[in-house]
Formats: structure tokens, sequence, C-alpha cells
């Protein structure tokens, strides 16, 4: 090999920078050329790409990380290559193009062209940071552990014995998670969904939220699955997600229950006015005495939260069996819950994209008629499945994704390495 | 007197694609035993276990196969490390792997000698061969649409990434053999046509250390290119099946394997898929800059670096975004009576397996006793029945327990 140049020596010198908490950009720092090309650049080291750097920049400036935590991550990112599919590492492009030459930098015919890290898309800083939270992960979950359990709906006798308050036995279905706040609300409140239900409440959200919500559920028990992929796979059968075939399912509890006790509560707006509505129909007390966790589900999710957790699952796919798989998202999926609503990265609800529109409108609009048609007792209007649209994203932005993705990895760096008091707030 | 050391060595075989490695890999898997025989390990139990190392080795899913891969390159590792001999590592997709996967790589074979292999065909054959495995891994895009991403220098995008990641020459030597001394990287250039069939697999057994006598080359096992029709064909399929109707797995099966490899690709007589007069002189002019790069690098080349550059003489261009139609019609039949014969051969596996079905279930039947039937039948009734579900809801607090299972 040849002796490292004023390329290799200045970026060894950012990354050591940026390593210790500096932010400056990768132009700057090679504007102080006489202390960059001064650091010994360690034998075996090659240079990261630009995303990585950019990556570590970024954390940096958001001061998350310092000290031993902040070396940590830096190693991670700059030892390990984005996983997956995408642009390849490209090598950071010499400020300077005339004196590019001299440094090294321009010597390459051939590869990826060098790009300046800050211009480096924001999906390949994705890519790095999905690599960077997935081996955090994996070495935080033990290589035997079980998967993290959900605490079962108890059944039978036993959930008859834990319903301390008299309700009408009942059954919730729906779009999975609202349904599964409302299910965890009453359950807290010791209402459990009870053994021979008497009454169903189908929980329905617009057409497009609740198809967002199904591709919420699956990413949540480990799928890779892409939005956009998602809703192609859906809007080309003639099936619809389970959870959303709201027809089906109310035939099916009308069969059990009768259709006079089959409730449909239409698009409540947000969980919070879909445990209102559950709670006024069963007649609930909510008040008073509460009891542990309810039952697990799928959680309330941002988008941005979404399309991470299907990245890291791509890259669990090869990584480890099903059961580790499994465990991973026990300690995912909670980490990304809270970036979920309410918090910075939030981002707008998803709807369909351009090319889907049309199949929404048309399965949605089939749906509403035949809910019409059932006679069931209706809380709100059928066209109320209608997509919603307006003013809602058809994918999850990249930057959002990113934020969820370096909150991640810090919070995991923080909370489980025991170096809490060395960071800086 | 003590016998000498057996060198340890590995020699990982990288790419690139469409230059005889289907062909390498099934000789090599087919012969594995004899190879062992050699001193030689080709660690394999199953034919693409190298896929699936590859796999992991660079983090990629692929179409549900990743799964398998979980933990496939550190088991290839230990096995390498393991061998008192040379062993043979053998993936085109590792030709794609950034410098800390390879760095990975290489330092998984701990003290072992490591040797990369890299075979590789002039670029103007190159081209088309890669716009071809688009279209047999579900891409739609048309030819000029590939044409131009992958001549844009910004190479943004996956494809041209990808691209560029298995095909660039002397980029791929570069991440691979930038730690390893020269002589231990080596070049296998891919014979013009017209050239005996024999002088790549000669090549390639000279650089694995191979007795090429010793091993028999025959193999069915190859990634055959299509026709232009055949292709144009194949790209329609994939836009009418990729959103949903097909899923992975059955596209392999169906399309990949049975009507591209197995059906279309036989098809004799069709116009061949070349390059377009402006990309063809672009080809030529990189070429002679690979061709002089890697002279100066001074690597093991087996084969001649002239014969990666391009035949001088162009043939007559025929554009797959405007195909005869007719042609693609007759090719379309073609598939069209191959899926009937599968499907005419599935019919005829179902009707068997159902009336092996039905005679293992008439069997079972006889065997169970009367009150089991009843039991049964109570349980189906108790679907459809509120007075046959009070029964049956009955007999179990009666019988103590709270399964609903019959």
């Amino acid at each position: 090999m040849s002796e490292p140049g004023p390329y290799e020596r200045s970026v060894w010198s950012w990354q050591r920078h940026l390593a210790a908490g500096g932010s400056t950009c990768w132009r700057d720092w090679v504007a102080r050329g006489d202390v960059a090309a001064a650091a010994p650049v360690p034998a075996g080291w090659s240079p990261p790409g630009a995303a990585q750097l950019e990556v570590l920049r970024r954390v940096a400036v958001r001061g998350e990380l310092a000290g031993a935590a902040l070396g940590v991550f830096a190693d991670l990112v700059t030892r390990r290559s984005g996983p997956g599919r995408g642009l390849a590492q490209q090598p950071l492009r010499w400020p300077d193009a005339d004196a590019a030459e001299t440094a090294g930098a321009a010597g390459r015919r051939f590869g990826a062209p060098p790009v300046d890290p800050s211009e480096v898309p924001a999906e390949e800083l994705v890519r790095v940071g999905t690599g960077a939270l997935t081996e955090l992960l994996l070495a935080r979950t033990a290589e035997h552990s079980e998967p993290r359990r959900t605490p079962r709906r108890r059944s039978g006798r036993l959930r008859r014995i834990h319903r301390s308050r008299r309700t009408t036995p009942f059954a919730l279905a729906g779009a999975p998670v609202t349904t599964s706040v409302v299910r965890r609300a009453l359950e807290a409140a010791g209402h459990a969904e009870g053994a021979r239900p008497r009454l169903a409440l189908l929980l329905a959200e617009p057409f497009d939220l609740a198809l967002a919500q199904s591709w919420s559920a699956r990413v949540q028990r480990g799928a890779p699955v892409r939005w956009h992929g998602f809703v192609a796979r859906w809007s080309g059968r003639r099936r619809l997600p389970p959870s959303m075939d709201l027809p089906a399912l109310a035939r099916r509890w009308a069969d059990r229950v009768g259709a006079d006790n089959v409730h449909l509560v239409v698009a409540p707006a947000g969980s919070d006015a879909a445990i209102r509505t559950a709670v006024t129909l069963l007649g609930a007390d909510t008040s008073g005495r509460r009891h542990g966790p309810g039952p697990g589900g799928a959680r309330d999710l941002s988008p941005a939260a979404v399309d991470v957790g299907r990245r890291v699952n791509a890259v669990l796919g090869v990584r480890v069996g099903e059961e580790r798989h499994a465990a991973v998202l026990g300690r995912l999926v909670p980490l990304l819950e809270q970036s979920g609503p309410g918090s910075a990265t939030t981002g707008p609800a998803l709807t369909v994209p351009l090319s889907a529109r049309d199949w929404a409108f048309g399965r949605a609009a089939q749906i509403a008629d035949e809910l019409s048609a059932g006679g069931y007792p209706v809380h709100g209007s059928p066209a109320g499945v209608l997509p919603r649209l307006e003013g809602l994203a058809s994918h999850p932005r990249r930057e959002d994704a990113l934020e969820v993705l370096l909150m991640a990895c810090a919070r995991l760096v923080r909370r489980e390495d025991g170096v809490e008091g060395t960071v800086r707030r | 007197m003590p016998q000498p050391a057996v060198p340890r060595r590995v020699l990982v075989h990288v790419g690139a694609p469409k230059t005889g490695t289907s062909f390498v890999q099934d000789v090599l898997w087919l012969n594995r035993g004899s190879l062992a025989g050699q001193g030689i390990l080709y660690p394999a139990e199953r034919f693409d276990e190298h896929f699936l190392a590859a796999l992991d080795l660079l983090e990629l899913p692929w179409g549900g196969l990743e799964r398998q891969a979980v933990g496939a390159w550190d088991r290839l590792a230990e096995r390498v490390r393991g061998w008192p001999g040379t062993s043979i590592v053998s993936h085109e997709i590792l030709a794609t792997a950034t410098r800390q996967q390879v760095r990975r790589a290489i330092d998984s074979f701990g003290d072992v000698e490591v040797h990369v292999v890299l075979s590789a065909r002039d670029l103007v054959r190159q081209i088309p061969a890669e716009w071809q495995e688009n279209i047999k891994h579900r891409r739609t895009l048309g030819y000029r649409e590939f044409l131009d991403r992958i001549t844009d220098p910004r190479r943004s995008g996956e494809l041209a990434s990808w691209f560029w990641g298995v095909q660039e020459v002397p980029d791929i030597l570069d991440r691979w053999g930038s730690t390893l001394p020269r002589e231990r990287v080596h070049l296998v250039t891919v014979p013009k046509p017209g050239q005996p069939r024999t002088l790549l697999w000669e090549r390639f057994s000279s650089v694995l250390g191979l007795d090429a006598a010793a091993l028999e080359p025959e193999t069915n096992r190859s990634n055959a290119s299509l026709g232009v029709p055949e292709t144009v064909l194949v790209r329609r399929i994939n836009q009418q099946v990729n959103n949903g109707v097909l899923r992975n797995e059955d596209y392999r099966l169906l399309v990949r394997e049975l009507l591209a490899h197995r059906t279309l690709s036989l098809r004799t007589g069709s116009a061949r898929l070349g390059l377009p007069p402006d990309v063809r002189d672009w080809a030529l002019e990189l070429s002679e800059e690979w061709i002089s790069v890697l002279a100066e690098r001074g690597y093991d080349v087996r084969g001649s670096l002239d014969e990666l550059r391009p035949d001088l003489v162009p043939t007559e261009f025929t554009d797959p975004d405007r195909p005869e139609e007719q042609a693609v019609t007759d090719a379309a039949v073609t598939a069209v009576v191959t899926l009937l014969d599968e499907v005419a051969r599935l019919m005829e596996t179902e009707r068997t397996l159902r009336e092996e079905l039905e005679s293992a279930y008439q069997e079972l039947e006889r065997s169970r006793s009367l009150w089991f039937r009843a039991k049964r039948r109570l349980v189906r009734q108790a679907e459809v029945s509120r007075t046959a579900a009070l029964g049956l809801a009955a007999y179990r607090r009666v019988r103590g327990r709270s399964s609903r299972s019959a």
C-alpha cells in the first residue's frame, strides 16, 4: 500500500474530530490544512465513505452524545458500511478542485464519484443509520434471549375474573393500531374483551389511514415491506388486509352476536375519540383504579418510525433467525414509539400514492355501501371510511426517518452503556 | 523425512456477472468430491451456498431468500480456516462489496493466504447482458433508459450503482485487492466468441490450481442470454405481474427459470441485443482506459487484456424499445405453450395427490371410533346452530376443559 496522502490524512483527522464531538463541516476542515495534514493515519485504516462521516457529523450537531458514548457510536458507524442496496460508497470530494490531484483525492479514475458530505442524499444517511441501529439492537439483545412476550390476552375464566368492573361482554376489531390503543385503554381500566361477547365494536378509519395502520402493524411484526410496495401489493389484489375488510368483519360478528349488536365506530379522528365512543357504548367506568399494562398489539408509530422499522427488519432478515428477530423487535418498537405522535419527528400521516388513489376510493366506497346496507348501528357516517388524502404525505420523509434513527441510536448508546453521566444535553 | 507444509490458501472469485460464473460454480459444485481428492475444498452443502454467504456478508435482502443466509458467511469462513489446503469461494455479487465488507471477508479467513479472482468480459457484451439480468429480476425499465442511467457520470440511483459495482473492473480489483500483493490478484479474461468453449475453463483451472483434465466440465446450468424479442416479452410480463400478482418465489420459478432460462433462451434465430452506436463509442473509449490502467497495475492476468477491447466492427443494432411485434408474438406463443404444459403437469400432480389424500382420509375414518365422529359432527354443527353450540358448551363444562378444539 502507498503512503497516506493529504486526502487520507485529512479524512482521518476529520473522523477523529467528529468522534470527539466536533461538528466542523468537511470543507472548513480541509481549509485548516496544517491541522488536518498533521494527523498520523493508523495502519490498516481505510477511509470511510462520505455518508458514514456525515452521519457522524449530524450526531455531533445534535449534541446528544459525547465522550465514551460518542466514541462507541463513531466506531460503529465508520467500521461498517450501509446495509442492503443503495449508492456505492462515495469518497469525499476535495473542496479545491485544482488542488485535488496533489491531495490524492482526484487520482481515482474509477469508482463512485466523490461527493461533499453535506450533499449526500438523505437516503444514504438513513441507510448508514439503519446499519448502526441494527448493530446496536443486536448488541443489546442477547444471543439467546426470548422474544419479549406481550402479555397474553386472558381467556375464558381468567378473563372474567380479571374484569372487576361489569360491562357488556364485548369484542374489538378493525383498524389495527386504533383497535390496539382502545383495547389497551379499556384493559388498563379493568375492562377486557369477554370470552363470549354480546357486543362487537368495529373501529373504522379513513381507508388510507387504516391501510397505513395495517402497514405499521405488519412492520411491527417483522415485515420489511416499503409503504409504496405495500400499497401496490394490495391494490393488485381482490382482497383487502383482513383488518380493513370491515363488511366481512361485520358479517362475521353479526353471525355471532346479531347485526344489532355490531357497532360501527367510524372515523373516530384519533384514538382518544375512539376510546370515548367505546367507553360510552360499553357503559364502562374508566375512573379510579388502574390495572397493569394491557395486552400487546400494534403501537401508534409515526410514519417515519414505521419506515425505520421496516428498514431494520430488512437487515435483521439477513442477520438473525426469526426468534431473535422477534426479540429485537420487542426492544425496537418501544424505542420507535418514543418518536411517535407528539414528538418532533411525527411527520404527516400517510395516504396512498397518486397511482393508487382510484383504487382506494373505489374500495372505500364499496365498503361504505356494504356497511350502509348491513343495518348495523353506526356511530359517525359510513362515508367516513373514504380516503382523506388532503394534507397527508404519500411516503414517509427520509429526513424524518433519519431523525428517528439518530434519536434511537443515541438512546440505545446512552441508556445501555452506563455512560449516561457523560452525555451532553 | 517431514512432509512439506501444504499451503493454506483461499481463492475468492468475486465476479463479474455474465462472465461464465454460473458455469464455473456448477463445475465446482458437481466436482466437489473429486476436488477434495486433489486437496481442494469447495465448501458447499447446497449449490447456492456461496450466494447465501455473499448475501450475509453484504447484508443484502434478496426476494425472501435472506433468512436462509443468516450466518452463512461465518460458516463458510470457518470451513475455509479449518481446511489444510486450498479453498475456493465463488459468487459474482461479491464484486459489489465495500471496502469495509472486503476487510471483514479477508479478516474472516484468519491466517489463510487470500487470493482474489475476477473474470471479465468486454463492456460491449456486458452492458446488454446486464440489462437482460435486470429484466430477469422483475425490472421494467426500457433499454434506452437503462443506458442513460449507466452512462450518467453521476451514477445516481441504485441501478447505476449496482451496475458499476459489479462491472467496473479496475474499481472492483482496487476494492478487493488493494491490501493484497499484486501476484495474489488474478484477472481472468473471457475469450472472444469463436474460441473453444473449454478455453475459459482452462484459464479458471490454471488460476484455481485445478487439474482441469481430472474434472468434468459438463454442466446443464448456465445463465444463458435471451434474444431481443424474448427480453421484450419478459419485460412486458413484468409490467403485468409486479403489482402483487406473482410472489418473488413464484416469479423465480415460473418466469426466470421456466420461461427465461429453460424456454426462451433456447430459441434460436432471434436478433441478439447489442449497443446503439453512441453508447458503443463511449464503451470503446472507456475500455481503452481500463486496459491501460490494468496493465499499469501488474495483476496476474490469465488470458489477455486485449480481450477486454470490444470488436471494432459493429454489428447491426436491433432496438428493444421498438421491437418487431411479430417476433415478440412468436416468443409469447412459445411461452404460453410452455405454461400450458406446466399447468397440465401440475393438474396431473394435483389429481394424484387428491386421490392419495382421499385414500388416506378414508383409511383414517375407518380407524376412528363412532364417538369421535359424533363429537366432530357436533363441533361442526355448533358453528352454524345455536342449539348445537349450547350443547357443545354444556358438554365441555361437564368434561371440564375450556379448549375449543375438536
